[in-house]
């Protein structure tokens, strides 16, 4: 039972960390913010919110090692591969 | 067998291979044509011959379909047959209609058959695999939907099965999508927009739901596994294959001037047609390792794990070859495409079809499965036929890829026909392949006559 | 079956061993769906990214014209319905089915709203004359867009089948695998909007 309720605080604090970096990620598009560093922050903070939406909503932090790997690699080649065509974009 | 009416379905298997041996010989024949270009002219043209091979495979798989559901209709919903006497009017309907039609295009020149069949009324032939008359078109409507009524009733009135259902789906589909061989649009863009719609949406859609269902089926019987393990893996692949196939169309839309966003919904969602396939042959071989009874029909086994490698070879891997747009650039209607579709059409419907007779044809005559001589017989037929098909398959692949290379990659391209003498090296090794297929088929063929010395239990 | 006379091997693990492998929450056959609708979306997402390297201007003219506060609403509800999901699995998970069952109305709702926002959207760009041939940032933007679209319909529909079992009493402490399932599909809607959000709203 005390684990159960720890472990709602802990989904909670990451609901509140998911909103700040939404509203981070808006703030920094409605300040009308771009080039080559601002781009590589927000993906990083899609890759953060989408570490946390894996490992803590969906429970992959249970389940097998390759599983959580599997996801991440995910995030980073397809963030690595949009940050690549950004940065063809620049020149 | 569990029910009577079920006995129904043998004259539809027999009617089938009958029409495969007679594909296989068209096939054959125009085989020939591709390097002896006059060999039976003016008898039995190239365009006649191509239009009745594809014709009869088309014809034999839907016999082959019907007696499968009639077959496993009645054991599904644990019901007879709503009625065998309609199922024994439409077969015989069907093959009358179907033996008349490739005879008028043998016997008759097509524009004479055109103007003999009412085309003048509603034009609707002189489209690829769409040649049928009208009236043979009208009947199949007939024919499909006395078919649909029949099964539809068996299955209202009986038990409601993940596998009956989705195989009604897939029923359904295929009579719906048919009618658009009835639309004949005068605009040539439109013509084969919607020309796709019969030929795309039954061969990478509903049809791939009859045959989710014919093997979810089959290997419910020869494995024993649990009904709601494979029924689950049944809905996991029918919705992929539905959603990667009908956006998948657009693979057949880059360059007929349809909207140019196709490239990339065809290109990226037929470039997951493979998964739904992967996760077939998947199923298949997890099913068979987890079998729960040693069953004694082992050749069905064979030709169940055999669709699903198959399948996902040609219609796979084969697809996928040449699926996206910028390489479609080069490759589309060349024998690339033909190498895809022989074996596409070989690994997913005969191969399936082949499966539920081998399953299905004992139980119809009076045993749990053929004699071990018998089923070794026929195991050598699917080794040979497989086999060559892959070799068939290969030799295409590479008449195709010499012909890309002369034909539209080079600087100086050459014409159609010059490249054609350039590959014919391959045509000849297809048309000896072939002829092992056709050995293939006779020995299955003979699988069926081989006396058994002890009958296994029935 | 009387045609059968064949040996029956009893297994019970058998039907175990497919629902969870390797302790991956939910039915395994949810994972299979999932990893391909992520690959899906990863294609398109670098598709989108490749094409706007040879269209910048283009792309970051079309982009203006896009909502960003929309966009971060949306957001911002889906994170909320996936907590609420979360919350509906724990809830399950001590054996409560009446309070998973709120919990997951009120994620089914915040779809809803999604949904309607999301209509406002396209309604605001179909007005504007704008269709998937208008230019490739809108043929992508649309594409994506009503692509995911149809995934929350599909996300509301698993788990109005999981709420209607679970107010029938359908899931246990123990016996709760459905849930997990539909959990697991509502994440990753909420997963592939995390990426879609800044790539298609925010960067540029």
């Amino acid at each position: 039972m005390q684990n159960l309720i720890q472990s709602n605080s802990v989904s909670t604090g990451i609901w509140l960390v998911l909103a700040v970096l939404t509203l981070l990620t808006f703030s920094i598009g409605e300040a009308g913010m771009a080039g080559r560093q601002v781009m590589l922050g927000l993906l990083f903070i899609a890759l953060v919110k989408g570490q946390m939406v894996a490992n803590y909503f969906m429970g992959l932090r249970q389940a097998g090692f390759w599983w959580r790997a599997l996801v991440l690699f995910y995030f980073l080649i397809v963030g690595g591969l949009i940050a690549l065509a950004y940065l063809m974009g620049l020149d | 067998m569990q029910y009577k009416s079920q006995a129904v379905a043998k004259p539809y298997f027999i009617a089938a291979i009958g029409l495969f041996v007679g594909q296989i010989l068209f096939g054959l024949i125009m085989g020939l044509q591709y390097v002896i270009g006059d060999f039976l002219f003016p008898a039995i043209p190239f365009n006649v011959a191509r239009m009745v091979h594809t014709n009869l495979l088309i014809v034999w798989l839907l016999f082959g379909f019907m007696g499968a559901s009639y077959f496993l209709v009645p054991e599904e919903s644990e019901t007879e047959l709503y009625s065998p006497k309609l199922a024994m009017i439409t077969f015989w309907v069907f093959l009358v209609a179907g033996a008349l039609t490739v005879l008028g295009y043998l016997l008759v020149p097509y524009a004479t058959l055109a103007k003999f069949t009412g085309n003048d009324l509603l034009a609707t032939m002189g489209r690829e695999f769409l040649e049928q008359p009208l009236i043979t078109k009208v009947g199949i409507v007939i024919v499909a939907l006395s078919f649909l009524f029949n099964i539809a009733m068996t299955v209202l009135k009986g038990r409601k099965t993940a596998i009956s259902l989705v195989l009604l789906l897939g029923l359904l589909g295929l009579a719906v999508f048919f009618l658009f061989s009835f639309y004949n649009p005068a605009n040539l863009v439109k013509d084969k927009f919607y020309w796709w719609w019969v030929v795309h949406l039954w061969v990478e859609g509903v049809w791939e739901l009859i045959l989710g269902a014919i093997l979810a089926f089959v290997l419910i019987k020869v494995t024993g596994v649990d009904r709601e393990v494979i029924e689950k893996w049944l809905y996991v692949i029918i919705t992929m294959t539905l959603i990667t196939g009908i956006i998948g169309t657009g693979h057949h839309y880059y360059w007929i001037g349809a909207p140019e966003y196709w490239q990339w919904w065809g290109s990226i969602f037929s470039a997951l047609e493979p998964i739904p396939f992967f996760m077939m042959t998947v199923f298949a071989f997890n099913m068979v390792n987890r079998r729960r009874r040693e069953h004694p029909n082992k050749v069905a086994t064979l030709w169940a794990l055999g669709t699903g490698v198959m399948a996902f070879l040609g219609a796979g891997l084969w697809g996928f070859l040449h699926t996206l747009a910028p390489i479609n650039f080069y490759t589309h209607g060349t024998q690339l495409t033909a190498a895809h579709g022989h074996m596409a059409f070989y690994g997913a419907y005969v191969a399936v079809v082949l499966t539920m007779i081998s399953y299905a044809m004992p139980i119809l005559r009076g045993r749990a499965a053929n004699s071990p001589k018998a089923q070794v017989v026929e195991m050598w037929a699917f080794w040979l036929m497989s086999v060559s098909m892959v070799f068939i398959t290969l030799f295409l692949t590479g008449a195709g890829i010499v012909q890309i290379w002369l034909q539209r990659v080079s600087d100086t391209p050459m014409g159609f026909m010059a490249v054609q003498d350039q590959v014919a090296i391959f045509y000849w090794m297809r048309e000896g392949t072939g002829v092992v297929f056709l050995i293939g088929l006779i020995v299955y063929l003979c699988s069926f006559f081989v006396k058994s010395e002890s009958k296994v239990a029935a | 079956m009387n045609s059968q006379s064949a040996v029956m091997v009893y297994e019970p693990q058998a039907v175990q061993a497919v629902s969870r492998e390797e302790g991956l929450p939910g039915d395994f056959a949810i994972w299979i769906f999932i990893f391909a609708e992520m690959l899906a979306f990863g294609v398109l997402f670098v598709a989108y990214a490749f094409t706007r390297a040879g269209n910048v201007e283009l792309f970051n003219a079309s982009q203006q014209t896009l909502s960003q506060t929309a966009g971060a609403i949306n957001t911002l509800v889906l994170i909320t319905s996936s907590y609420f999901v979360v919350r509906g699995v724990a809830a399950i998970k001590r054996g409560l089915s009446e309070q998973c069952a709120w919990w997951l109305s009120g994620a089914v709702l915040l779809g809803g709203v999604f949904v309607a926002i999301k209509l406002v959207e396209f309604h605001a760009k179909f007005a504007a004359g704008i269709s998937l041939s208008t230019n490739a940032f809108y043929m992508f933007y649309l594409a994506l867009t009503f692509f995911h679209f149809m995934h929350v319909l599909m996300g509301m529909i698993i788990l109005g089948c999981v709420i209607a079992k679970a107010r029938r009493g359908g899931y246990s402490a123990r016996d709760h695998v459905g849930v997990e399932t539909g959990a697991s599909f509502w994440h990753m809607v909420d997963l592939l909007w995390i990426i879609l959000f800044p790539l298609v709203y925010v960067i540029r």
